[in-house]
């Protein structure tokens, strides 16, 4: 499963699941014109600001071998998981060695340049990561 | 606990409307959830999502603040995409070392006789995020946690049906999730000693159908055990000789027979599988600020692996001396206790409160979480940072 399908599949399932009853009462809301008929739509239990979890997709940061990463690592997971590591090169080289194993897609010769990416900009002495803020899961 | 996205604010739950909510919970599943939901601020409503696909999602320790941690803020642990069944076509098949394999239908599992659990469900990794040196894998802080109402079959009730034979040691357990490419499935198994004990297939979690993100139309609830043994979007038990292999029995949730140097790799043969929660307690909810000569009021919540905490404990010296916070009434073995500690701060500047909790086993919460190599079961005490004005 190439990336562009996979976030597709993603998206459909979150658009299924996770947009929350509350969208869905103030969509039908908006829908009613006659003001005899309208009632106030109740108030949204969160803030309507935050994303829909798992639609706000951060990117792997620029660099030659960003190509690489995006076609290794994004078939099956999102950027967030490979950005909250802070590893070693060696930590790094083992945990490139598993997903090859578990089918990551990446040219053998581009090994060398893919692990060095991964510890320039998620080493161990990389900035903090933070989570995403979003939405409840809606039921 | 710094001043983090996870990190407390104000306080702002009235304890009796949240009481008086709690008691309707005991009679009203379905009502309660609402209800309890309700006594979370709009401002606390709001997740920490760790990664985007496969789901991944912790609760802030703010809204964890409820005896039942409402669905819609209970955490997601997804290991990959699943594929929803939904209730239409979905059954379940139990087979193996049984005399009359069964399928059962959405409908068949609901008209055999019901059972509720009210338990914690924590992450085996809750907390790897807190070890040092770092240990690759989710990076979860403090709320991969929550405790719900697991409504379901008693899965001693489904194997005694089918005929459970003598060479039945370990009951296989297959979701539908399927992995990418040559990722291992996540095949796991549990002894059958703790199955018979108090297992159930739960359908119902909180009073509601059991939510497509947290496992539905059916999932595993071990109470008592780590969430790997919980496995979701459930399709089949099958009743085995031996336990199940595979990476995630062999390799993954696996925790050192004795406890090493921190940073040090651990060989397969010298680990055991994670079962049984760690004795643990979290602050919900601290006051930024307190004045000298008034009462400052911590919340939060404890449970662990044995069915009940016995005591929780508040330390304002360091640890040298312990006061004991109060405990809310409202219990259920293997679910969480919230509780209460009113603090008189004596003198001004910035005073650092740890929580510990002792479990009905007489297990004492560490201040310092043993490391293991997959940053499993963190319980290191936790702390409140409050400013204390003259």
């Amino acid at each position: 499963m190439r990336r562009g399908t996979a976030l597709s599949v993603v998206a459909l399932t979150l658009a299924a699941l996770l947009v929350s009853p509350t969208d869905a009462s103030a969509r039908r809301a908006r829908k009613k014109k006659s003001p005899a008929r309208s009632r106030p739509a109740a108030a949204p239990s969160f803030d309507p600001r935050l994303p829909i979890l798992g639609t706000k997709l951060a990117e792997f940061p620029p660099g030659p071998a960003k190509a690489v990463a995006d076609q290794a690592c994004l078939a099956c997971h999102s950027v967030d998981i490979v950005a909250q590591q802070r590893l070693t090169e060696k930590q790094w080289g083992a945990e490139l060695t598993k997903m090859a194993g578990w089918g990551a897609d990446f040219p053998a010769d581009r090994r060398e340049e893919l692990l060095g990416y991964l510890v320039k900009n998620f080493g161990p002495d990389a900035a903090p990561w933070e989570p995403v803020v979003t939405r409840p899961t809606g039921r | 606990m710094k001043n983090t996205p996870e990190g407390v604010d104000a306080l702002s739950i009235d304890r009796r409307r949240f009481l008086a909510l709690a008691g309707v919970a005991a009679v009203v599943p379905g009502a309660a959830l609402a209800a309890v939901t309700d006594s979370i601020p709009v401002a606390r409503r709001r997740m920490l999502q760790r990664n985007g696909y496969a789901i991944d999602a912790e609760t802030p320790l703010d809204a964890l603040s409820t005896y039942l941690t409402p669905n819609d803020l209970f955490f997601v642990r997804h290991h990959w995409n699943p594929q929803y069944a939904g209730h239409k076509g979905w059954f379940l098949t139990i087979d193996g070392e049984v005399e009359r394999p069964l399928r059962l239908t959405a409908q068949d599992l609901r008209r055999l006789p019901r059972t509720t659990v009210t338990c914690v469900l924590q992450c085996a990794g809750n907390g790897r995020g807190l070890y040092q040196p770092f240990v690759p894998g989710v990076q979860w802080k403090y709320g991969a946690v929550g405790n719900a109402r697991w409504t379901g079959v008693r899965v001693r009730d489904l194997l005694e049906q089918a005929g459970l034979k003598r060479a039945g040691h370990h009951l296989h357990t297959f979701g539908s999730d399927k992995p990418p490419v040559r990722t291992p499935p996540f095949h796991r198994s549990v002894e059958i000693e703790k199955i018979m004990a108090d297992a159930i297939v739960a359908d119902e979690m909180n009073g509601e159908p059991l939510p497509a993100l947290h496992g539905g139309p059916a999932r595993l609830v071990v109470p008592g055990w780590a969430g790997e043994h919980w496995t979701k979007w459930l399709e089949r038990l099958s009743v085995a000789a031996e336990s199940q292999k595979g990476f995630y029995m062999e390799t993954a949730y696996r925790y050192p027979k004795v406890i090493g140097a921190p940073g040090v790799a651990v060989p397969p043969a010298e680990t055991r599988p994670v079962t049984e929660l760690f004795v643990k307690s979290n602050v919900t909810e601290a006051p930024p600020r307190a004045r000298v000569g008034s009462a400052a009021l911590l919340r939060g919540f404890a449970f662990s692996g044995t069915p009940d905490v016995a005591r929780v404990e508040i330390s304002d010296d360091d640890g040298q001396s312990w006061q004991p916070a109060d405990l809310d009434p409202q219990h259920d073995p293997w679910a969480w206790r919230l509780w209460s500690f009113r603090w008189s701060p004596k003198t001004a500047g910035r005073r650092t409160l740890f929580v510990r909790a002792t479990d009905s086993a007489g297990a004492v919460q560490p201040r310092e979480a043993a490391w293991n190599p997959s940053g499993y079961l963190y319980n290191g005490w936790h702390s409140a940072s409050i400013e204390v004005d003259a």
